[in-house]
């Protein structure tokens, strides 16, 4: 009732009803906001999601697209069960940590979930293709795709390994395709797959303690060792701190009594053969002289080494078809550039020890930038994509110029003398090609306490116009050059004879 | 591109697309019902003027704005409250029915009085007549457009 | 002493005197074309689905037509009445109830099954059943209702009815999941907490507009603080204690949340104090947090509002799923009948007919369809409280706004729980969910809308003069009497 005259106090309901009627609009304003939200801005990602069960349905019914290597070796197939419904196959099992598995009880993983959408066919390379699905009879396309690994160098790379943990990693450099991706131990994705075995080998590989389903190329992360003196190269070199001839006077003595820095004494011994020689560049890399590089460190600053290692691709997971783990030079957190605690700490990081952590994915895109005359290219697993709408090529892409091409030869020209020199023989033993110039460094990355330190080696070939790029890491394997390094030469020689083009 | 795929999708759309006609024409009653809400509002059933009263509730001069059904008296849930001792709780009830106005007393104590002469049962009021309850007296007028 | 204000006389029958309702059959035209259409849509995708050719032919077409025939007898009936009802309400709830229809017609039938008599219904057959006895309670109640004083004058005996179906349920209820939520009558079960809310805004509706005054003016003095009156605090604190209760003895937070919720608006609505607003809001964060401390079932419910990928297969699963199905629908959705993929024989979302009819809208009809059906309800709502507005006292006024809210605040609750706006809770969405009680329960709510809305008899035109105007003093041009010279005059 309206009522005029008794006073303000008495407010005609209308107008309470008017407002509260104004607060639902707006409350289902809100609730449509949150639908839009939900079926706009997230529909793409969630709906083509491996958890959602429209894909997941689709991946039962219709059978995935392959997976070829790029020699069309079908690394991947399908194969139909007792009722009718299709699972996957895998041809190898060293292929396992990279192409995963696609299992009906226990979801997808690697190549598999990465790129679910598009083997299942939900999703699809072409964009118009995607709009016009609506109006086609069979909505599902699944695509096959062309992977950049050569069975053959993966195979090798896993039997290389033997019984040590560890990863290899071979690109080309010019490209940035990944030739091997190996990892031991590796698992038996088709025993997750195959419906029949699929519990038993689920509970076998996640009881094993060794880790099977970790593709330690990607995810597993190492201490470096002296391989990350590379990145200090590169570092010093572009930042200007560091040229060929940069020699440290204080450097044999350092190797005899060791190097002080803010009172914590630095030692070196693994290289009597130069005792009293002042070291140029080259020369320390040749022998892999912690006491230079821990100098060169200092010298170069932590700002100018992480400044380098970011462009490398550092502290950020790598651009690639796998889901990677990041590498850092030191956990941060301190005051001087960079993020180092102090000088200590710097030093130890320009050679590869302290508190940096990488991925030999990562340390194999090193080599390959330097062997590509200082320009990083993206990593790239799948070249093609292709099914009933045509083919999709996927182009290689770079990361940018990471070095000069002038600063680079320098680089270059150390990493030859490492493999190929007199001394550096020594060092990375069995990693030169017989008959092919070949660049590298090895390394031998102490654990500080128990066990054999981890056996790295990176390194590139021919010196001109490289073609393969390769890191090496064996788990505990000892000193650079006995493990890793006679393995890079094996499977870079083995490229040379198989694959080599040009 | 499959005829049968393409009228499937149109089929779909339609659906949706015919509920929002339905909304469509709702919207268009209820902007029309607005329209002559406000209109309706404008204009007034009738008013009452308090031509004298003891007390300042209500004020002398003050106008009230006439629903179909008034009830006055001295309890506060009345739409025209009269603070006046000589009132009633429930005193009487005007009313509008068909074309015109109506008193009706409601059993009230001291009784209503209608131009002067006492109020029994329900009788018909014109504009320009007076109502007293106790000492307070009210005149009845047109309503106006507001 | 409170003197009851004179409660309106009941609206005379005056015979049946059908009166043409032109624009209710404009809209229920429309409501029909387009569920014609919807079910045309659903038997196309299903043919398709099986394999063959489309054809022009309608799924279910004898379910449909029942429900088209029984909605279009109602409002025929309402036409023959001749009652000057509002025209809108339902189409409305037509339309809504439809598209309810059509969704339970599209989920795989043997979701819920009952068998009478040696012969089993499935879950449209079901459905389709308590619509058509809710329509046919909103034709009865907006035909029949004529005086409120049943309501209002019983207001007590009302109250005391809900707390002994409360407690009827509390204890002799069917146990579902460690609760006693539904009663039991033969082949029939219910849930009284949908009745109940009915009874709350009835009983609400007429406390409220007897002691409105007494709750707008008076205060309670504590030292120098004003307060509201003690009339006025004590049901707060009463109606909170319930909600509360509620909560921790029957698990219902839906029920708990809207009692609480449609007290306090129209307590507002009645008084126009803030301090509802504040004073609620208060009790609402001292009660949530005391239960989110105390109870684990609440505390599991918000830890999976926050973050259902915590546990994404057991808790958080029907969450995620809602999502997941929002996100297929895009735009304008997969279609009805071609969305929630089937993965391992079962729905991808638990409980979809009852819990989460909203998020299979979402799939099959897209962000288009979820505004539209936003659109209906706000429809409703706003029918209701315009019916509130202009309603001719305090009582009906209020009631009728209860009833909206009822409504409203109902389908935004349900809403926004399915979009993880706020926790979700077990209430319906209202006629499109599956479920008897819910159905009866909101048609009464609409029936009794109906039925308040009626306008009467037609408004007489403006008064005519019962005299002729006085001579006019100063010569003031103008028309009729105004102020000033008129005395009072026999008629």
């Amino acid at each position: 009732m309206t009522a005029v005259g008794r006073g303000t106090a008495r407010r005609p309901i209308s107008a309470n009803v008017a407002q509260v009627g104004a607060a639902l609009v707006v409350a289902f304003g809100v609730i449509a906001a949150g639908a839009g939200y939900w079926q706009l801005v997230r529909s793409a990602d969630l709906s083509s999601s491996p958890d959602d069960p429209a894909v997941i349905a689709a991946a039962r019914d219709t059978p995935r697209g392959l997976i070829e290597d790029r020699h069309g070796t079908v690394l991947a197939s399908n194969k139909k069960d007792a009722d009718g419904e299709p699972y996957r196959v895998y041809k190898d099992k060293s292929m396992s940590p990279v192409i995963g598995y696609a299992s009906r009880y226990y979801g997808t993983a690697g190549l598999e979930r990465a790129y679910n959408a598009q083997l299942s066919g939900i999703a699809r390379s072409d964009p118009l293709a995607e709009a016009l699905r609506k109006f086609q009879a069979t909505p599902y396309d699944p695509q096959n795709l062309t992977l950049s690994i050569s069975l053959p160098l993966q195979k090798a790379a896993l039997a290389g390994l033997g019984s040590d943990r560890g990863a290899v990693v071979m690109l080309d450099p010019r490209t940035g395709q990944v030739l091997a991706l190996a990892s031991n131990p590796t698992f038996d994705a088709s025993a997750i797959a195959d419906p029949a075995t699929a519990q038993e080998a689920w509970t076998a590989v996640n009881a094993d303690p060794a880790q099977p389903l970790l593709p330690r190329a990607t995810l597993g992360t190492y201490v470096p060792g002296s391989v990350l003196k590379i990145v200090t190269a590169m570092g010093g070199l572009d930042s200007g701190a560091l040229t060929a001839a940069t020699k440290f006077p204080q450097q044999p003595a350092a190797e005899k009594n060791g190097l002080v820095v803010s009172g914590f004494t630095i030692k070196d011994g693994h290289h009597p053969f130069t005792d009293g020689t002042v070291l140029d560049l080259p020369d320390a890399t040749e022998v892999s002289c912690n006491i230079y590089y821990a100098l060169a460190g200092l010298k170069e600053g932590g700002g100018a080494l992480d400044s380098m290692a970011r462009r490398l691709g550092f502290y950020a997971p790598l651009p690639f078809d796998l889901p990677t783990a990041t590498s850092q030079l030191t956990n941060g957190g301190g005051p001087l550039p960079g993020g180092f605690l102090d000088d200590v700490e710097l030093a130890n990081a320009a050679y590869g020890q302290g508190e940096t952590l990488v991925t030999p994915l990562q340390m194999a895109l090193v080599a390959s930038t330097v062997a590509n005359g200082g320009l990083l290219m993206k990593p790239q697993l799948v070249t093609a994509i292709s099914g009933r709408s045509g083919t999709t090529t996927i182009a290689s892409q770079s990361m940018g110029q990471v070095l000069s091409a002038a600063d680079d030869a320098v680089v270059k020209q150390a990493m030859m003398q490492a493999v190929e020199g007199k001394y550096g023989r020594l060092f990375t033993t069995g990693a030169a090609v017989p008959g092919i110039p070949t660049a590298g460094k090895s390394g031998t990355a102490q654990l500080g306490g128990t066990g054999e330190p981890h056996s790295w080696f990176i390194g590139f070939a021919p010196v001109d116009h490289p073609q393969i790029a390769i890191a090496v890491l064996v788990e505990h394997g000892g000193r650079g050059g006995s493990r890793a390094s006679p393995l890079a030469g094996q499977l870079m020689k083995l490229f040379f004879d198989t694959e080599a083009t040009s | 591109m499959d005829p049968t795929l393409i009228s499937l999708w149109i089929l779909r759309i339609l659906f949706l697309v015919l509920i929002y006609l339905f909304l469509f024409a709702v919207a268009r009653v209820l902007i029309r019902d607005l329209r002559s809400a406000s209109r309706e509002r404008s204009v007034e059933l009738g008013r009452l003027i308090v031509v004298a009263s003891p007390s300042a509730e209500p004020a002398v001069g003050s106008v009230f704005s006439l629903d179909a059904v008034t009830t006055i008296g001295r309890d506060v849930n009345n739409a025209i409250v009269v603070d006046d001792q000589f009132a009633s709780a429930a005193h009487c009830e005007l009313t509008f029915r068909g074309r015109a106005w109506f008193i009706e007393d409601l059993a009230s104590t001291n009784g209503t009085l209608w131009n002067g002469q006492p109020v029994t049962g329900t009788i018909p009021l014109g504009y320009g007549d007076e109502i007293q309850l106790g000492g307070t007296r009210f005149r009845l007028e047109r309503g106006r457009s507001r | 002493m409170t003197v009851r204000p004179a409660a309106l006389p009941p609206i005379p029958f005056t015979g049946i005197r059908p009166r043409l309702r032109r624009r209710e059959s404009v809209l229920i035209a429309l409501v029909a074309i387009a569920l014609v259409a919807g079910d045309i849509s659903l038997s196309a995708t299903h043919e398709i689905a099986a394999g063959g050719p489309p054809t022009l032919g309608i799924a279910d077409p004898g379910g449909l037509a029942i429900y088209l025939a029984v909605l279009l007898g109602v409002h025929l009936a309402q036409v023959l009445a001749g009652r000057r009802t509002d025209q809108v309400l339902l189409p409305a709830v037509g339309m809504l109830g439809g598209i309810g229809l059509l969704l339970m017609e599209r989920l795989p039938q043997d979701l819920v099954t009952q068998t009478i008599g040696g012969r089993t219904f499935g879950l449209a057959e079901i459905q389709l059943a308590w619509l058509v006895l809710a329509l046919v309670i909103i034709g009865t109640l907006a035909i029949v209702v004529r005086s409120d004083s049943w309501l209002r004058l019983y207001k007590y005996t009302w109250a005391v009815a809900g707390i002994g179906l409360l407690i009827l349920t509390v204890l002799f209820g069917v146990e579902v999941n460690g609760v006693r939520l539904s009663l039991r009558l033969g082949p029939i079960t219910g849930q009284p907490s949908e009745l109940l809310k009915v009874i709350l805004v009835v009983f609400l509706a007429g406390y409220l507009s007897e002691n409105r005054s007494l709750l707008i003016e008076q205060d309670t003095r504590i030292g120098p603080l004003r307060l509201p009156p003690l009339p006025y605090l004590a049901p707060m604190l009463a109606m909170w204690a319930v909600a509360l209760l509620v909560v921790i003895v029957q698990q219902d937070l839906g029920a708990a949340l809207l009692f609480f919720l449609v007290f306090l608006l129209l307590v507002y609505i009645a008084t126009g104090r803030r301090s509802t607003l504040v004073i609620g809001l208060l009790l609402f964060v001292v009660g949530g947090l005391l239960l989110y401390a105390t109870i684990a079932h609440v505390r599991t419910r918000v830890d999976i509002w926050l973050d259902p990928f915590s546990d994404p297969a057991g808790a958080g699963y029907q969450v995620i799923q809602a999502l997941h199905a929002f996100a297929r629908g895009g735009l304008v959705g997969t279609g009805l009948g071609a969305g929630l993929p089937v993965v391992s024989g079962r729905l991808p979302i638990p409980e979809i007919q009852t819990d989460f009819p909203f998020a299979a809208l979402g799939e099959e009809l897209g962000l288009a369809g979820i505004l539209a059906i936003l659109g209906l309800y706000l429809v409703v709502i706003e029918r209701g409280l315009r019916i509130a507005a202009a309603a001719a006292d305090d009582f009906r006024a209020l009631l009728a706004a209860g009833l909206s809210l009822v409504v409203g605040v109902q389908a935004f609750i349900i809403a926004a729980g399915n979009l993880k706006l706020i926790p979700l809770t077990g209430i319906t969405l209202p006629f499109i969910s599956y479920g008897g009680s819910s159905l009866l329960a909101n048609a009464l709510v609409v029936g009794l809308l109906l039925a308040i809305s009626d306008r009467g008899v037609e408004s007489p035109p403006p008064p005519r003069p019962a005299r002729r105007s006085p001579r006019r003093l100063f010569g003031r041009p103008g028309r009729g009497s105004s102020g000033g010279a008129a005395a009072g005059r026999a008629p």
